[in-house]
């Protein structure tokens, strides 16, 4: 009897054991290649290549002055191409600024608007038209690319910044209605009932009532736009020139003809995954509540 | 002071109808209980009345002026939410002067009503939280009281306002309603599961059942004079006596039969011969230990004695049926003693067990 208790805690012990370790491996698996990218922002040209890979090495910061110092005659004798780059930086960095708060800011705006209306107003054919917003996210990006290439050349959209804000506000629209949505289900009518009858009338209702019940759920969608919005590369290769690049298109056209600058790509990406990952590390308790939502609700009456 | 006339509302959930085409008028200045059972209908009527449902069809008028489609907000009603509904992102304070802010009251004026109706609750230390959900059960009750009451309104509604305080704060809730009404005269309708309650409070009561008036009379006809089964069994504690059986006639008299009792109808009932099944109901009021009435004596063992501080209700067994007894004070039977009892002939009711409807009274 004592033996088989021992024995049976020895097992769970075991188990425990295990568990941890596959999650060590999943998280490295999933961890590893930004932790390579960092590694490599910080090597020269001939340490990213060296075979076996380094671990070990002085790191440099060279790559991170390149980005933004414009030392062009040296970059200009390694390739014509990145000398262009090397310059440009910080108007890309801004132009992925500037297209992702707005374009986040306006989906999220009506998106909440949106999803509030049919959660509470059910109009007619609610279901009909959350299935027919659903729907255009069900074909990949890929398919509707030449059409709105040569819609945004004909109506003069193309290569301009509204141009790129709409479309990611259209693309992103469906996301933050279904998901706010559902997050307006969730809170009981009755709370909004009675401030109607307390004598608030239904805008009111909305931003002082509503609203701050589902800011987790705000969070949470915001956290997801930024996600999409911030990492899009289809488009904005194929609706952008020199002026309204992003900087997922400018990595991409680093890649020259001669050689590829590893280190000062990885620097790059680097910095622009930092406020991403800044962004989604202050809102990860709403995204983790964005994704449980409903299971682990708080206690209310 | 506001007479409400309810005109065949209607109203269905997903194809389900809640309110199956009601009518009701409550005179300007009075309290309506609406008693029923959980699902009846009250909740929704109330919602209703309020403004924040729609009905489906049929009419809602305040003095005679058609408010069916006014929104909530231009109703100057108030309405206590039997899930309390406080805003839980705002402290207790916020929640209850949310309505006077609505109302452009000055922050002076607001404050002072507050500290009256926080003190009367018993809440004013629980001001400052700042969630409501952190509150317990009695506690937000009485925090969406103190909402509710805090205007004065034409019309208050009030949804199971007290069923979750403790049996002091009830009584004294009960007493500040009726004070309440009688300061202000406002018209108040009441709705609740618990006929004591609506008993305590109301002059009228609307027993309603599956989104419909059942019955609308003042509490001592209601108690009286059922109108049917639902009613009869609906009010009354401990509940009535129901008994299947059939009725013969024997000379002059009609007597009910049933096995293993027999009980002599009283004459001046008048009653038309009932064939078949038939259901005898009497209140454990009704039933008069020891005491003879001519052909209407029974015999029945205790089997059980509750004392309740001023009664002590017995359960009898009388042939197959346990029937309740309600004695003054401390009965004096032993269990296991036979008792004889008659049945109050005032007090016997028939019902036609097909329809649950009253046949006499």
């Amino acid at each position: 009897m004592l033996r088989n208790t021992s024995k049976k805690k020895i097992v769970r012990k075991i188990r425990q054991i295990a568990i941890y370790v596959l999650v060590l491996a999943v998280t490295a698996y999933f961890i590893f290649p930004i932790f390579w990218l960092i590694a490599t922002s910080f090597k020269t040209r001939a340490q990213a290549f060296s075979t076996p890979p380094l671990f070990v090495w002085e790191p440099t910061l060279r790559n991170y002055i390149d980005i933004f110092l414009k030392r062009q005659t040296e970059i200009e004798a390694i390739t014509g191409r990145e000398l262009e780059l090397a310059t440009g930086a910080e108007t890309f960095f801004f132009n992925s600024f500037l297209v992702t708060s707005t374009s986040i800011l306006v989906a999220t705006l009506i998106g909440t608007l949106a999803a509030y209306s049919f959660s509470r107003y059910r109009p007619t054919g609610t279901n009909t038209l959350m299935f027919f917003i659903l729907s255009t996210r069900m074909l990949p990006a890929i398919v509707v690319a030449i059409p709105i290439y040569f819609f945004y050349r004909y109506i003069g959209l193309y290569n301009t910044y509204i141009g790129l804000i709409l479309l990611y506000v259209m693309f992103n629209l469906p996301f933050a209605v279904w998901m706010m949505k559902s997050f307006f289900d969730e809170i009981p009518k009755d709370i909004e009932q009675a401030a109607f009858v307390d004598g608030a009338k239904p805008f009111k209702v909305f931003y002082k009532i509503a609203l701050p019940q589902v800011y987790l759920g705000l969070g949470a969608t915001i956290g997801f736009l930024i996600i999409n919005v911030w990492n899009e590369f289809l488009f904005a290769l194929l609706l952008t020139e020199r002026a309204t690049r992003t900087v997922p298109v400018m990595i991409a056209g680093t890649r020259g003809e001669v050689g590829i600058n590893w280190g000062l790509i990885a620097a790059i990406e680097t910095l622009y995954i930092l406020p991403a990952l800044v962004l989604i590390f202050i809102l990860q308790k709403y995204l983790l509540r964005g994704m449980t939502f409903g299971t682990v609700r708080g206690v209310r009456q | 002071m506001t007479h409400v006339k309810i005109k065949n509302l209607k109203k269905s959930y997903n194809g389900f109808e809640v309110l199956k085409g009601l009518s009701l008028e409550i005179p300007s200045g009075s309290i309506v209980a609406l008693l029923g059972p959980t699902g009846a209908g009250k909740t929704t009527l109330l919602k209703c009345i309020a403004g924040v449902e729609q009905p489906d069809e049929g009419e809602i008028y305040f003095d005679d002026i058609n408010v069916t489609y006014l929104p909530p907000w231009s109703r100057d009603v108030a309405l206590f939410f039997q899930s309390y509904a406080l805003y839980p992102h705002m402290s207790v304070y916020d929640n209850i002067t949310f309505t006077l802010k609505q109302r452009r009251f000055d922050v002076g004026e607001m404050d002072k009503i507050v500290k009256s109706i926080t003190t009367k609750l018993k809440i004013s230390h629980l001001l400052d939280r700042k969630d409501p959900s952190t509150l317990s059960g009695g506690e937000m009750q009485r925090v969406a009281l103190a909402r509710t009451l805090v205007r004065r309104p034409r019309l208050f509604l009030l949804d199971e306002p007290i069923s979750n305080l403790d049996a002091k704060l009830r009584e004294e809730a009960r007493v500040e309603f009726k004070r309440l009404h009688r300061e202000f005269k406002q018209t108040i309708i009441y709705a609740t599961p618990d006929f004591v309650e609506a008993f305590a409070v109301a002059e009228k009561i609307a027993v309603i059942n599956n989104g419909e008036i059942i019955q609308y009379d003042d509490p001592l006809t209601l108690m009286r004079r059922p109108h049917n089964k639902f009613v009869a069994t609906l009010i009354g504690s401990p509940p009535i006596n129901i008994i299947r059986g059939h009725l013969v006639q024997v000379g002059n008299t009609v007597v009910f039969k049933s096995s293993g009792l027999e009980i002599e109808l009283p004459q001046e009932k008048k009653l038309e011969m009932v064939s078949g099944d038939i259901e005898l109901a009497f209140r454990p009021q009704s039933v008069r230990i020891n005491s003879y009435q001519l052909g209407n004596t029974l015999r029945g063992k205790v089997l059980a004695a509750e004392f309740m501080g001023h009664q002590t209700i017995l359960t009898l067994l009388v042939g197959n049926f346990k029937l309740k007894a309600v004695v003054k004070g401390i009965s004096r039977h032993a269990i296991n003693e036979e008792v004889s009892f008659s049945i109050d002939p005032e007090g016997i009711i028939l019902i036609d067990p097909k329809d649950g409807r009253v046949i006499q009274v």
